[in-house]
Parts: C-alpha cells; sequence; structure tokens
C-alpha cells in the first residue's frame, strides 16, 4: 500500500540523518554494555550492538515517509475503530508522547505532547480530511511552533476478519523547538508510530494498552536500569497517576 | 511483601519490595499461598535466556486469593475473596488469536512485543516473571502479584481442595497435557518422551488419558524413572543405553508414533556433537543445546509427529532437516494455551482422575527459595519439584 496523501512522501528530511546517527549512538552503547558486562547476555547483546550500527548505517538514505508509517490488521469493525480514533481525546491514551489532546471544536484541537526531560511544547491542529469508517487527516496550524500532519485509514479485511488500520504521522523540523521534537520523535519515527498503532489496537480490543510501568521490583542496580533504558520499558508511560485512581476506586 | 529476585546469574535473593497496585482497569491483585519453582526458571537461573533485567521478581505458577479488582472487572467474573490459580499466560480474551483459542498467542498481552518482533517476527502473550522480551511482568514467587486481564486467566476454585492438588493447574499440567494432545495420539499409538522432569510426568500420564497403548520415558535420574513406572511407562536411562538403538529394538524397527521432547535448551547427551553444543551454548553463539529435538526427529516414525513442550529460546544448528522432510514427519509445538485446559483439568482432579501432588518432593517456606534453585537445578536431595508457601517463616518449614 502506498500513502494517499501525496504530502506524506516528501524527500528526504533532516531528522532522518539524526535517526541514524541516533541509532549508531545507542548501538556503540550497546555493545560497549555488551562487551563490558560479566553476565551471559553480553556477547548477545554485543552483537545485537553491532548488527543495529551495520543496518543503521545502510538505511541512513531511506526516505522519512515510508518509516513513518504502520498498518495492523484489528479484530474490530471500520465502524468501532473510526469512532474511538475520531474523539481524539483519546489519541493521549496509546501515542507514547502525547500527554493530551483538548477537542476544541469538530475539527480542531489542542495537543500537549511532552518533550524532553518532561518539557511540555504544545500545538494546534486541524483535521483536513474525514470520510466517516474510511479516513481522518489531520495537520498542526501554520502558525504552529511544530509542524506534524497525521492520517489513519480503516479498510475491512476481504474474508470479514476485522480491519487493516494504517497511520502515518509526520514531523517536519522547523525551528529549534521543532529539532527538540525532532530531536526526541524523529530518533525512531518507523518506531513510534508502530508502537502508537500497537496500543491502538489494544485499546481497541482489549479495552486498556498493557503496561509494567509501576510493577512492584527488587534492587535493579546499574545493570537492571540499563536494561530497562535498552528495552524502552522507562519511557513505557501508561500514566502512574491513573494507576493510583484505580487502587483507590477498587 | 517478600520476592524472589533475579540478580543475575545464578544468584537469586529475596528481597523486600513494594506491594503490588492496579495499574490498569482489568487487573487483581491476589494474595499468593502456594508457588512453584519452574524448570523453565531454572533457564533463567542459569544465565541461558536473554533479556532479563536485575531485580525481576521470578515466579509463573501461582495460585492464592483475590484481595483487590480493578474497575474494568466485571463482579460475575472475578471478586475480591475469589480462590483463583493463575496461569503463567497472560491473554486478553479479546484479540483474534484468543479468539482462536491460541491463548499463549495473545497480541496485546506483550508490553515489549517489539523486542519478541525483532528476534521471532512476531510476539507471543506475555508471561508472569519471565524476560522482558515476553512482557517482563513481576512474577509470583511473592507474597502478592498483580495479575493483567484477570478477567480471562485465573480459574476459580471450590473450598475442599488443597492447593498441592491444584497449583500446577498454573503451567506443569497443563503444560504436560498439550504436549501430549499435540502428539497426536490415536488408541494403541506408542510416545517417546524424552525428560522425566515434572511437565514429562504429567506428558507421560496425559498421553495414558489420551489413548496412549505404550509410553517410553526417557531420562538418567532414578527416582524420575521410577516416577514415570509408577504411571505405567517403560523406561531408558541414556546414561546406560543407546536410546536409538533401543527405541529401534522396542518398536520393531518402526519408531513411535510421536515422540516429545520435554526437555528443552539444557539438554544433556553424550559425545562430540553434545561436546560442540555445550561449548556454543557456553561461548554464546548459540542458546540452545537441541540434542533431544535431534534425536526425536531421528526416532521418530514414518509419518509420525514430534511435539515440543520443552522451552527452546532462540535458534539452533544441525537440526536433521532431511529427516524430518524425508519421513514426512509433523512437529507441533507452543507455549501452552492455558485457558483450553484449566477448567477441563481441574475437573478431572475433582473426580480423583489424577492427584498432581505427586510430583512434589519439597516444600519450603519463601526465605528458602535462592537455595532450593540450586537443589533444583542440581536435582539434588531427590528433587522433582518445589512449592514455596510465601507466608512461613523458615524456622517452620
Amino acid at each position: 500500500m502506498t500513502p494517499r496523501n501525496s504530502q506524506l512522501s516528501s524527500p528526504k528530511s533532516p531528522q532522518d540523518l539524526l535517526g541514524s546517527k541516533g541509532i549508531l549512538v545507542g548501538a556503540a552503547a550497546l555493545m560497549a554494555y555488551g562487551i563490558t558486562r560479566r553476565s551471559k547476555t553480553s556477547l548477545a547483546l554485543a552483537t545485537a550492538g553491532g548488527l543495529l550500527a551495520l543496518n543503521a548505517s545502510r538505511s541512513g538514505s531511506n526516505s522519512q515517509s515510508a518509516h513513518t508509517r504502520a498498518t495492523f490488521l484489528v479484530n474490530a469493525s471500520p465502524e468501532k475503530a473510526y469512532e474511538l480514533w475520531r474523539d481524539f481525546s483519546n489519541l493521549a491514551r496509546f501515542m507514547r508522547h502525547v500527554k493530551s489532546v483538548e477537542v476544541l471544536d469538530e475539527t480542531h484541537s489542542e495537543w500537549v505532547v511532552l518533550g524532553p526531560m518532561d518539557h511540555e511544547i504544545r500545538w494546534y491542529a486541524e483535521i483536513t480530511e474525514d470520510v466517516k469508517n474510511e479516513r481522518i487527516s489531520w495537520r498542526s496550524r501554520p502558525d504552529s511552533l511544530v509542524q506534524t500532519s497525521g492520517s489513519v485509514e480503516f479498510q475491512p479485511h476481504r474474508a470479514g476478519r476485522g480491519t487493516f488500520i494504517s497511520a502515518t504521522v509526520r514531523y517536519t523540523p522547523g525551528g529549534k523547538l521543532s529539532k527538540t521534537i525532532a530531536t526526541m520523535l524523529g530518533k525512531h519515527p518507523q518506531f513510534m508510530v508502530r508502537e502508537d498503532l500497537r496500543r491502538f489496537k489494544a485499546l481497541l480490543e482489549a479495552g486498556e494498552t498493557p503496561t509494567t510501568v509501576g510493577q512492584s521490583h527488587g534492587p535493579r542496580g546499574v545493570h537492571g536500569s540499563v536494561e530497562q533504558v535498552l528495552f524502552r520499558e522507562t519511557g513505557n508511560l501508561a500514566a502512574p497517576q491513573a494507576a493510583q485512581a484505580y487502587s483507590q476506586t477498587a | 511483601m517478600k520476592a524472589v529476585c533475579w540478580m543475575g546469574k545464578e544468584n537469586m535473593q529475596v528481597h523486600n519490595v513494594p506491594d503490588p497496585t492496579i495499574l490498569n482497569p482489568r487487573d487483581a491483585i491476589v494474595r499468593i499461598t502456594s508457588t512453584c519453582i519452574c524448570g523453565s526458571d531454572l533457564h533463567l537461573y542459569d544465565g541461558f535466556v536473554p533479556t532479563m533485567e536485575q531485580g525481576d521478581i521470578m515466579g509463573h505458577e501461582f495460585m492464592g486469593e483475590v484481595v483487590e479488582v480493578g474497575p474494568g472487572i466485571r463482579h460475575d467474573k472475578l471478586k475480591v475473596g475469589d480462590r483463583v490459580v493463575v496461569p503463567f499466560t497472560i491473554a486478553c480474551g479479546n484479540c483474534q488469536y484468543c479468539a482462536d483459542q491460541l491463548w499463549s498467542c495473545c497480541d496485546n498481552s506483550n508490553p515489549n512485543a517489539w523486542i519478541a518482533e525483532k528476534m521471532m517476527g512476531y510476539s507471543p502473550s506475555g508471561l508472569f516473571g519471565y524476560t522482558h522480551m515476553l512482557g517482563g511482568y513481576a512474577g509470583g514467587q511473592a507474597q502478592y502479584a498483580r495479575v493483567p486481564f484477570a478477567d480471562v486467566g485465573p480459574l476459580k476454585i471450590p473450598d475442599g481442595i488443597p492447593d498441592e492438588k491444584v497449583v500446577f493447574l498454573t503451567d506443569i499440567f497443563p503444560t504436560g497435557y498439550m504436549g501430549a494432545e499435540n502428539c497426536n495420539i490415536r488408541p494403541g499409538d506408542t510416545v517417546a518422551v524424552w525428560g522425566c522432569g515434572p511437565v514429562g510426568q504429567f506428558a507421560i500420564r496425559s498421553c495414558f488419558m489420551l489413548g496412549a497403548g505404550r509410553v517410553i520415558a526417557i531420562d538418567r535420574v532414578p527416582e524420575r524413572l521410577e516416577m514415570a513406572r509408577a504411571a505405567g511407562a517403560e523406561t531408558l536411562n541414556f546414561d546406560e543405553v543407546d536410546v536409538l538403538e533401543a527405541l529401534r529394538e522396542m518398536t520393531g524397527n518402526q519408531g513411535p508414533d510421536a515422540c516429545m521432547d520435554a526437555v528443552g535448551m539444557e539438554a544433556s547427551g553424550h559425545g562430540i556433537v553434545y561436546a560442540m553444543d555445550k561449548a556454543k551454548q557456553m561461548m554464546r553463539t548459540s542458546m540452545d543445546r537441541p540434542i533431544v529435538l535431534r534425536q526425536a526427529i531421528i526416532a521418530c516414525k514414518k509419518g509420525g509427529t514430534v511435539s515440543v513442550p520443552g522451552v527452546y529460546a532462540s535458534f539452533i544448528d544441525k537440526v536433521p532437516i532431511g529427516a524430518y522432510v524425508n519421513k514426512g514427519l509433523t512437529m507441533k509445538t507452543g507455549q501452552t494455551h492455558m485457558m483450553r485446559y484449566m477448567a477441563p483439568l481441574l475437573e478431572r482432579i475433582q473426580r480423583c482422575a489424577i492427584d498432581p501432588s505427586f510430583v512434589i518432593s519439597h516444600v519450603l517456606s519463601i526465605d528458602q527459595a535462592p537455595q532450593a534453585y540450586k537443589t533444583f537445578r542440581d536435582k539434588q536431595d531427590r528433587c522433582t519439584k518445589v512449592v514455596l508457601k510465601p507466608w512461613e517463616s523458615a524456622a517452620a518449614a
């Protein structure tokens, strides 16, 4: 499938380079960590780091748009899927970096995204296309600090086994603030979109997104903490404050 | 609360950690009355499975009483005070896989699905007390545990049945049963079972339940072979006989109709190939030692079935794929689809068709867990299965 929105398939953008550099740095860290650790997983980690570095250096020249698209087959009707997504206040429930989306009117919304060090970044978005049960597209208003656009499509499976949901999200670095965002979000654009869509699928099917953030554990030590970062569990948020609320209501 | 924590290779420690809390609407908290050490925990203890984190709480075989439920759980499904056994796989109950009864392939229970996808293509369900590739959920070798999707997994147990009879519904009894079911047994079939650990024991008994005429059990630990004979199996000690030759002799040059690998990645054996596998595993160029799997493929009858309930973590070398293809074999595998088997097997226990407590060799307090891991791993002290009592002190146990 190719993106329908031609705006999304633009030539290579700066955060591509940033992205592959980021991966290279991460891969180097992984290798260093793997080699220094005396545990039995060390060689596997170091090897993984090496492969990652190789991969990053090879794939550096691919175009951005291909990386920000993800498709999931979801066990629900297009109507249910559209309904959950169309209420933009739900976006914060499955988009990893989005703290909140306030719906202002039928087509406008205010987004708050958590940047590095929990720094809040805001922008206003408008819905540019809305075909019931088929497609929703949105973009940030031209005067916003952050230039972003996205779209999601819902296509029923031919044999009735649910709905294919394809999401595309794009951030265009503009000013300094946008660069910060690109660093944060553009590091792994493909990863981000896929994980967001995976969480959307869980929310739609199971009514919640799986998490282990906030669970009990023994002393992590240096190694446990590094592993948490490696496995990307530190930012795997499902709002711990919500957890508190659940514990109190139960 | 007290919890058994993985602190590194061969380093289990009991720590005081915060009690678990409800994190998602469909969570419940269980106060644990019995919990076990599983053979698959030993792969973690030995440091052979990647993506563990220092400080992880171990354990995926636990039962107890529900003390808290999240707001997303209907009270007719589960409520405070219910006595439950908790399956080791976590399933949402709503995805296509759960709808198809492939519970251990649930799409929505692994928060770290991306790691598993890197290694396996697609992610299986989350598990308790296992690697972060499989979710990294805190386990049940503790005094309390958080149970996600608690309206799907936990099975209510009526009062009057002791823990010891039902606690193995959490993993090893259904796992042995599915291993037997995966053998495609027709009445009178001969099944060879490699590994007479706890899963192997339940597998042997399940094979007979499903109509096998003959079960040949293979191990080298005397008390485990004895236990297999008690179930009606014939036994082979691989230290004493050439297993392939013995099976050929016993089956009239046909081979067993089905072969089951209830051993997995840390198999023991003899000869040069075993030495090479062991060296590769120590050098970390391979995480698995597929000695049993190779033997099972070679031993199996033409057109037969190879069932693999044993745990493998990554990639294996020198698999006799030529034998597999040319003999027209079928292989069936998978983490156990727990929710398919728990209720029917509980029913068997209730009508006294089987008493799973036969497999228990040690009942200990949670403080003794670190030592128990070593005893179980080294098969010292006739250890076949350890049950831990989280609320008893070491002195009383």
